[in-house]
């Protein structure tokens, strides 16, 4: 599509086309196992539970990437796709401006610049996207194609989540599996190649909705041995990670074009609530790259994720 | 999916259409996905395809919107209306918001039936806004609607309005409440709903009786209809700007835990829940309070709890204070 189609950009473009865009390899230290983070090309995902933590882990990273570089940010800019209408602005708002005040206290107190200037200028580093079913969401990767050729500081594609439309696609596609995993197969094609032509990072959530029984022995045996495990009966349809922290709903049950994109997983769980009532959720990452599991944990408050 | 059709775009002619299908392409998506590889149909008509291509990009993909603007619609739309109990509202940060699902779970008797009832009145006759009331259980009384206005206000005129601003909409299985909430996203609420005045609110009653009998077996429909439920209440909420407010049954978990529920993929759906439950007070029976306790929220940390009383929307003013300066007597101190 890039060559036979003609686009134009001016020597900016194709200088940041080509150096490559801004790498995200030291976004979070805390979930990220070291020298392990993303970096151009990967794809990351959330996998959890309701309410373990995972879109207040999103809104952590984003307000990592809109914040500008005086205040410890990354100054990338985002795109977020919405598929299920759970993008809360206002929380998002509520994190951002908490970040920016406690920056700001060690500034001396004659800043030119408002808080609301600060707000709206991150702001405007975000876009947002709704879709509202998987044949929009493809359309809508088609279109935003080439708003990541013209944008060389738009690093990172969020999609929350991926698994909305499963159950949807699923009863659409009838009795073949071929059918029912269709879109999300095509979506992951088009991911990879604008991950490749493009350079970006991915980050997506995916709904823990499957239970996944009888899975606690296979994980201790694949923990064990790294390497390609026995297909058996419950999990023949997705690669073995090694999870020694499998916990009762973290079953892969998205399309295996869709596993095979993914470089890092990240499974999210509820832990019990301390003794001044917080509580504390976990994070337990895992990569293509490195052996073993990083561990975190962190609760949530006003200002976002505090890890501990 | 988008079938091709002749005479949906300019260069989109009958011949190319049937020269389309003979190639087996009858799609949108596949036009755009495979279009270079069409090397035989793009020499002869390479510039249609790239039309259509243009033409099926504007109509069906979604527009990517700057976060600041975005920010700014928000402030600028959004609506908080009170529930009409004062600890109801503190648990939802001072109201129902506009935009947003909120869920009320609770077992039967509860009185999730009784706070939306509260609702409906509180928006109608205090904030004088329109409300959509699709009742899908046979619970709605209108007498006890009538009784709780009373309490309000004495004039019968100002009751009979606050009573035609609350439209009902009887549901009682799936599909008529999918019917219906594509209904009011066709036409829009304005139209669906002959009160005058806008619509604020659209409170379902409640969802877990439709769709619990179409869940479970080795089908997949019923997880493919809740999930569409899902999508067009969001969507209602988001695009006409309203608080939906839905009702669910309760389970308990692994733990003897209460949750709400309709399952995994349905828990991820609200934005804000509510969990009600009856108090176990020794000594007392046929009590009529409650406690409410947050079980999710984007707003509030999780497990506060509140408690009141569901005959608060059926006292007027003076009966409530003076309550509860006699509580105040009564409590061993």
């Amino acid at each position: 599509m890039t060559t036979t189609a003609k686009m134009t950009e001016n020597g900016a473009q194709l200088f940041a086309r080509l150096e490559g865009r801004r790498s995200l390899r030291d976004i979070e230290p805390h979930i990220f196992p070291d020298g392990a983070g993303p970096i151009q090309g990967d794809v990351v995902e959330f996998h959890g539970t309701e309410g373990s933590g995972k879109t207040e882990t999103m809104y952590h990273l984003v307000t990592h990437c809109i914040l500008p570089a005086d205040r410890g940010g990354l100054e990338v800019e985002v795109m977020y796709v919405d598929t299920d209408y759970h993008f809360d602005m206002l929380r998002l708002v509520t994190v951002l401006e908490q970040r920016l005040g406690e920056d700001a206290k060690g500034e001396d107190s004659g800043a030119a610049v408002e808080p609301e200037e600060r707000v709206r200028a991150c702001l405007g580093r975000l876009f947002v996207v709704h879709c509202s079913s998987s044949v929009q969401l493809l359309l809508t990767l088609h279109y935003l194609e080439n708003t990541f050729c013209s944008r060389p500081t738009l690093c990172l594609l969020v999609i929350d989540s991926i698994s909305a439309f499963y159950w949807v696609d699923r009863s659409g596609g009838g009795e073949s599996v071929a059918k029912q995993e269709a879109n999300l197969r095509k979506c992951s094609e088009l991911l990879d190649r604008l991950l490749r032509d493009y350079r970006i990072v991915v980050f997506a959530t995916t709904h823990a909705i499957m239970r996944n029984y009888g899975h606690s022995a296979q994980a201790d045996l694949a923990a064990m041995t790294p390497g390609p495990s026995e297909p058996s009966s419950s999990s023949s349809s997705w690669r073995q990670w090694p999870s020694s922290h499998a916990s009762n709903f973290d079953k892969a049950y998205l399309s295996r074009a869709w596993q095979r994109l993914v470089t890092h997983r990240v499974l999210f769980s509820k832990g019990e609530v301390t003794k001044d009532r917080k509580q504390v959720f976990s994070a337990a990452c895992t990569t293509t790259s490195t052996r073993g599991t990083k561990c975190s944990s962190f609760c949530v408050m006003e200002g976002g994720v505090q890890f501990l | 999916m988008v079938v091709l059709r002749d005479g949906m775009c300019p260069g989109l002619s009958e011949e190319l259409v049937v020269a389309l299908r003979a190639a087996d392409i009858t799609t949108g998506t596949w036009v755009l996905i495979n279009l270079f590889t069409l090397v035989n149909l793009a020499s002869r008509c390479g510039n249609a395809l790239l039309a259509i291509r243009r033409v099926l990009l504007a109509q069906h993909t979604a527009f990517p919107v700057s976060g600041a603007d975005l920010y700014e619609d928000l402030l600028s739309s959004t609506a908080i209306l009170s529930t009409g109990n004062p600890s109801l509202d503190k648990l939802l940060d001072s109201g129902l918001y506009t935009g947003e699902l909120t869920e009320l779970a609770g077992g039967p008797g509860s009185g999730k039936t009784q706070v939306c009832f509260g609702v409906a009145v509180n928006i109608s006759y205090q904030l004088k806004q329109s409300v959509i009331y699709v009742d899908s259980t046979g619970g709605l009384s209108a007498s006890r609607l009538l009784q709780m206005l009373q309490a309000k206000s004495c004039n019968i005129e100002e009751q009979m309005e606050a009573l035609q601003r609350i439209q009902v909409f009887p549901v009682f299985d799936i599909f008529s409440l999918l019917g219906c909430l594509h209904h009011f996203r066709c036409v829009g609420l304005q139209q669906a709903s002959a009160g005058g005045g806008s619509v604020k609110a659209v409170i379902v009653d409640s969802v877990s009786a439709v769709i619990s009998p179409i869940l479970g077996g080795k089908q997949n429909e019923g997880m493919s209809m809740m999930t569409q439920v899902a999508g067009l209440l969001k969507t209602i909420a988001k695009d006409f700007n309203v608080a939906v407010l839905v009702t669910n049954t309760v389970t308990r978990d692994g733990n003897g835990q209460l949750k709400a529920g309709l399952g995994q993929t349905w828990s991820h759906v609200p934005r804000i829940r509510i969990l009600l439950q009856r108090l176990e007070r020794p000594g007392s029976t046929c009590s009529s309070v409650r406690t409410a306790t947050l079980a999710k929220s984007s707003r509030q940390p999780c497990h506060l709890k509140e408690e009141f009383d569901l005959q608060c929307w059926g006292r007027s003013e003076e009966q409530l204070y003076g309550m509860s300066g006699k509580r105040k007597h009564t409590e061993p101190s």
